[in-house]
C-alpha cells in the first residue's frame, strides 16, 4: 500500500466509522427506551406489579422519538464538542495527557537522545520535526502521535520509554509513529476520540446525576437515582460499542506500523526489543492518566489493561507482534531493572565521517516514477543521510536552529541576498530597525556558515526549526512574518526556492499561530483547480524549461499525467505571490488519490530537460512538504 | 416534552459547552505560559553555569578583588536558588519578583566586576575569558527573547481570564490571582545593550 492510498484508505475508514457509529447510536436509544420503560412501569405500579407485560405496555412511539431525539442529540453535541476541541491539534492532545513540552535546548542525556531520533526519522521521511512531548509521570513504556497532517504532528513519549530504551530500539518506537503520521492514522484516531467523546458523554451525565442526588436527601430520589444509574450503565454499554469500533480499526494498524517501523528502520532488532522489554517490564506500558482511555488506540502499545483482552484489546498481543517481527525469538522478554546510560552516546558529538553527497544529477525519466513511489516512506539509508546531515551542519547553526532566539535568525540569513551588495543592506538594514534586539549581530555571525551549506540542506533546516519556531509568541511570530516578507522581496523578484521556504514555514506556522487552515480534503476533482493547477505549472516551466521550444511538448504531458487538456500558461509577470500561494493552498486541498497526479505532472515539468539537479530535487520535496506529501531526500 | 421544554435544555446543554471552553481556554493559555517559562530556564541556567568559568578564569588574574568575586558568586547563586523556586510556580507574582530581583544583583555584581576588569588588559586578553564573555553575551540576547516570549503569553492568559464572562468563572476552575509578567530590575539595560563586554 502506498502513500496515497494508506491516506485514503484512512479517510474510508473514517466512513466505516460513522456506520459503526451510527450502529451504537440506535442501540443507545433502544438500551435508554427499556430503561424509560421500565422506569414508568415501576412508577405506575410499584415494585410487585412489575411484570414484562407491564413494562412492555409502556411503549409509546412519541416517547420512543423524544427519547431518540435527545440521546442521539446528547451523543452528537458530545462529538462535535469533542471535535472542535481537538481541532487545536495534537499539542491539545499531549497536554490533555498530561505531557510537557521537551524544550529543545533540554541538557538531560535521555531527553537530548529523544529529541534527536525523532529529528532524524523526521528528516528522513521529509516532514516538518514534531514537537517531542514527554509525560513526566508515567514509568511504562509506551508512545503515541497525535495531529491532522505531518505538519501538526506531535510525538508524546513516556519517561519509561527514553529513560529505559536504548537508541536503537528507541528509534524502533519512532519509527513506528512515524508509520502512523505518513498512514494517516492519527487523523483517523482524532476522529475516533472525537466520536467516542459523545457515547461516553451518556455515562458521564449519568455519573453526575448520581452524585447530585447522593449529595441531597430528596424523597423522590428513588426514580432519579434509578435513571442515573441507567445512564451509568448505558454509558458502559457505549463504551463496550466504543472499545469494538476502537479495536477494528486499530489492530491492523498496528501490524502494518511494527513492519513500516522495520522497512523505515531496516534493523528488527530496534523495535522488537521495545516490545520485549515491554513484556519483561513491571509497569509494563500501562499510563495512569485518567485521560488515558480516551487515547488507548493511538498508543504504541496497549496502555490500558482490560479484562476481556483478545476482543477489546485496541493493540495485537505482545508475543505476537514481536514473532512477526522477529520470528526466530525465544519467547523470554527482557527484564528492566535500570535505566539505560545515554552518556557514553554522546549525543552531540562532531561528525565522524563526511556524508559522500550523493547529490549528483540524476537523470529525470527513471527517477520521476521512483520519486512518487518514495513518498511517505523512507528507509535506512534515508536515516543515514540525515543523521550524517544533522551532524554536519556546523554547531553553531546546528545549536541556534534548535532555540527559538536563534532559528529565526538561520531562516533570515537563508533568505539574505549573497551577490547583489545593496540589497543584502537594504535586508539588514532592515533587521537592524525592525527586528528583535541582537538579531542582526547573529545574522552576522552566521551569516557564512549558512551560506557556505549545500542547498540540501536548506529544506532539513527548516524543517528542524520548526519545534523552536512554535515557541515564538504571537507578537514575535507576526514581526517574524512581516521581516521574512520584507527580506523576501526587497530584490522585487521571486526566487522559486524562496518561495518555497517561506510557503513551508507560512503553511504550517500560520495553522499553530490562529489561522487555522482547512484540513478537511474537500476537493474531489482537479478540474476544478485548474486555474491553481495552471499557476504552478507556469511557475515551473519558467523555472526549469530551459529550451523555449520545448514549453509546448512539456506542458502537454503534464496534461496528460493530470487527464486534463486545454490549460493555458500564464506569462511570467502575472504571477504573483498571492496567485502562487492561493494555487499551492488550495492543491493541499485535492483528495488523496488526486495529489500523485499533481505531483506527476510537476515531476514531469520538472525532469523535462532530461535531468534532476539538485536544486529541482529540493523544489519538488519543498511542494510535498506544502502538499503534505512528504518527500524524502535522495540518498544515492 | 414540548418544544419550550426543548430550547431550554438546547440552551442548558449550549451553555454547558460554552462554559467548558472557556475551561479548557484557561488550562490551553496557562500551559502556554508555563512552557513559555522553560525557555527562560534553560537560558538563565546557562548564565547561571558560565559564571563559575567567568570567576575561575579571573581568579588568576584579580588576586586583589576576592570581595567583588565573591559577591559576584554570592549574586549567582541568589539567583540560582530563585530560579528553582520561580521554575517550581511560573507567573507567581512573590516568585516573580524574587528572581527579578536576583537577576538583577547578579547583572549588576556582574557590572562591577567589569569596571574592575578595566584595569586589567591580559585579563580581557584571555582566550577563555573572551569565549565565555562572548557567550554571556549571547545567552543575555537569548533570555531577552525569552521573557518577552513569556510576558506576552503571561499578557495573553491574563487578558482572557480578566475578561467577561471569563473573570466570574476563572475563580471556580482554579485561577486566581493574574499571572505576574517577569520584569528584570534593570531591564531597560538588558534590553539595549548587555552590558556584559570585557
Amino acid at each position: 500500500m502506498d502513500f496515497f492510498q494508506a491516506q485514503d484508505s484512512a479517510r474510508r475508514n473514517t466512513r466505516s466509522l460513522v456506520f459503526f457509529f451510527a450502529m451504537a447510536v440506535l442501540s443507545l436509544i433502544v438500551i435508554t427506551n427499556v430503561l424509560v420503560m421500565v422506569l414508568f412501569g415501576f412508577l405506575r405500579t410499584g415494585e410487585q406489579g412489575l411484570t414484562l407485560g407491564v413494562i412492555a405496555a409502556q411503549f409509546d412511539w412519541e416517547v420512543f422519538f423524544l427519547i431518540g431525539a435527545a440521546v442521539s442529540f446528547v451523543i452528537l453535541a458530545g462529538s462535535v464538542y469533542k471535535t472542535i476541541a481537538l481541532s487545536a491539534g495534537g499539542p491539545a492532545v499531549a497536554e490533555s495527557l498530561g505531557g510537557r513540552l521537551i524544550s529543545q535546548s533540554t541538557t538531560d542525556l535521555h531527553e537530548r537522545k529523544a529529541l534527536n531520533v525523532v529529528e532524524e526519522m523526521a528528516i528522513a521521511s521529509g516532514t516538518p520535526v514534531p514537537p517531542v512531548y514527554l509525560l513526566d509521570n508515567e514509568p511504562g513504556i509506551n508512545a503515541f502521535a497525535a495531529g491532522f497532517t505531518p505538519g501538526d504532528a506531535v510525538v508524546g513519549l513516556t519517561r519509561g520509554t527514553i529513560a529505559y530504551l536504548s537508541r536503537d530500539e528507541l528509534q524502533g518506537v519512532v519509527a513506528h509513529e512515524f508509520s502512523h503520521i505518513l498512514h494517516g492514522d492519527m487523523r483517523l484516531n482524532m476522529r475516533l476520540i472525537g466520536v467516542l467523546h459523545g457515547i461516553l458523554l451518556i455515562g458521564l451525565i449519568g455519573y453526575f446525576i448520581l452524585r447530585s442526588v447522593r449529595g441531597g436527601s430528596n424523597r423522590n430520589a428513588g426514580p432519579i437515582l434509578g435513571l442515573g444509574m441507567g445512564l451509568l450503565v448505558i454509558g458502559y454499554a457505549g463504551t463496550f460499542f466504543g472499545n469494538l469500533i476502537k479495536a477494528s480499526v486499530s489492530r491492523q494498524r498496528e501490524f502494518l506500523a511494527d513492519a513500516s517501523a522495520v522497512q523505515f528502520t531496516r534493523n528488527n532488532e530496534g523495535i522488537a526489543g521495545a516490545l520485549k522489554k515491554i513484556g519483561g517490564y513491571a509497569a509494563g506500558s500501562v499510563l495512569e492518566t485518567a485521560e488515558a482511555p480516551t487515547m488507548s488506540h493511538a498508543y504504541f502499545s496497549t496502555g490500558v489493561s482490560s479484562f476481556l483482552q483478545s476482543v477489546f484489546a485496541t493493540h495485537p498481543p505482545l508475543d505476537k507482534r514481536i514473532r512477526r517481527i522477529d520470528p526466530r525469538w525465544d519467547g523470554f522478554y527482557v527484564p528492566v531493572t535500570q535505566e539505560v546510560d545515554d552518556s557514553a552516546q554522546a549525543e552531540t558529538s562532531g561528525a565522524d565521517e563526511p556524508a559522500a553527497r550523493a547529490m549528483h544529477t540524476a537523470s529525470g525519466v527513471i527517477i520521476a516514477s521512483e520519486i512518487l513511489d518514495r513518498i511517505g516512506k523512507t528507509g535506512p539509508a534515508q536515516l543515514d543521510y540525515a543523521a550524517r546531515l544533522v551532524k554536519e551542519i556546523s554547531p553553531l547553526v546546528r545549536e541556534a536552529v534548535h532555540d527559538p532566539y536563534g532559528a529565526r535568525a538561520v531562516i533570515y540569513c537563508l533568505i539574505i541576498d549573497g551577490q547583489h551588495r545593496e540589497v543584502r543592506d537594504a535586508q539588514l538594514q532592515r533587521l537592524q530597525s525592525l527586528g528583535d534586539s541582537g538579531i542582526r549581530e547573529l545574522v552576522d555571525k552566521m551569516q557564512a556558515a549558512v551560506k557556505s551549506l549545500d542547498v540540501s540542506y536548506r529544506l532539513p533546516l527548516i524543517d528542524m526549526a520548526m519545534p523552536a519556531m512554535r515557541q515564538l509568541s504571537r507578537p514575535q511570530y507576526q514581526l517574524f512574518r512581516k521581516n521574512l516578507l520584507f527580506l523576501m522581496q526587497a530584490d522585487k523578484r521571486i526566487d522559486l526556492f524562496e518561495w518555497s521556504l517561506q510557503k513551508i514555514l507560512f503553511h504550517h506556522l500560520d495553522a499553530h499561530f490562529g489561522r487555522p487552515g482547512k484540513r478537511v480534503a474537500k476537493y474531489s476533482s482537479i478540474e476544478r483547480l485548474r486555474m491553481h493547477v495552471a499557476a504552478l505549472l507556469s511557475v515551473l516551466v519558467h523555472a526549469c524549461v530551459k529550451d523555449g521550444t520545448e514549453v509546448q511538448s512539456a506542458l502537454e504531458s503534464a496534461e496528460q499525467d493530470l487527464g486534463l487538456s486545454g490549460l493555458t500558461l500564464l506569462p511570467r509577470e502575472e504571477i504573483s505571490l498571492q496567485t502562487l500561494d492561493a494555487a499551492v493552498d488550495h492543491l493541499a486541498l485535492l483528495k488523496p488519490l488526486l495529489k500523485p497526479r499533481v505531483l506527476k505532472a510537476c515531476l514531469t515539468v520538472i525532469t523535462r530537460d532530461r535531468e534532476y539537479s539538485p536544486n529541482e530535487m529540493e523544489l519538488m520535496r519543498a511542494i510535498g512538504n506544502v502538499l503534505d506529501c512528504p518527500v524524502p531526500p535522495y540518498a544515492g | 416534552m414540548d418544544i419550550s421544554t426543548m430550547v431550554f435544555l438546547a440552551v442548558v446543554v449550549a451553555l454547558a459547552f460554552y462554559v467548558i471552553g472557556i475551561f479548557n481556554r484557561l488550562v490551553a493559555l496557562k500551559n502556554r505560559f508555563q512552557n513559555a517559562f522553560a525557555q527562560i530556564e534553560v537560558q538563565l541556567k546557562r548564565r547561571h553555569d558560565l559564571i563559575p568559568n567567568l570567576v575561575e578564569t579571573a581568579k588568576g588574574y584579580l588576586k586583589h578583588e576576592r570581595e567583588t568575586l565573591e559577591s559576584v558568586i554570592a549574586a549567582r547563586n541568589a539567583a540560582a536558588s530563585s530560579l528553582a523556586a520561580a521554575a517550581a510556580d511560573p507567573g507567581n507574582a512573590a516568585a516573580m519578583q524574587s528572581l527579578g530581583g536576583a537577576e538583577g544583583a547578579l547583572s549588576g555584581a556582574l557590572g562591577r566586576l567589569n569596571v574592575v576588569m578595566e584595569a586589567y588588559p591580559d585579563l580581557k586578553a584571555n582566550q577563555n575569558m573572551m569565549q565565555v564573555s562572548e557567550e554571556l553575551i549571547s545567552t543575555e540576547n537569548k533570555v531577552g527573547f525569552a521573557r518577552q516570549s513569556f510576558n506576552d503569553q503571561v499578557m495573553a492568559y491574563n487578558t482572557y481570564k480578566q475578561s467577561f464572562p471569563q473573570n466570574m468563572l476563572a475563580g471556580a476552575f482554579g485561577h486566581g490571582p493574574d499571572a505576574s509578567l517577569l520584569e528584570f530590575e534593570d531591564s531597560a539595560q538588558i534590553q539595549a545593550v548587555p552590558k556584559v563586554s570585557f
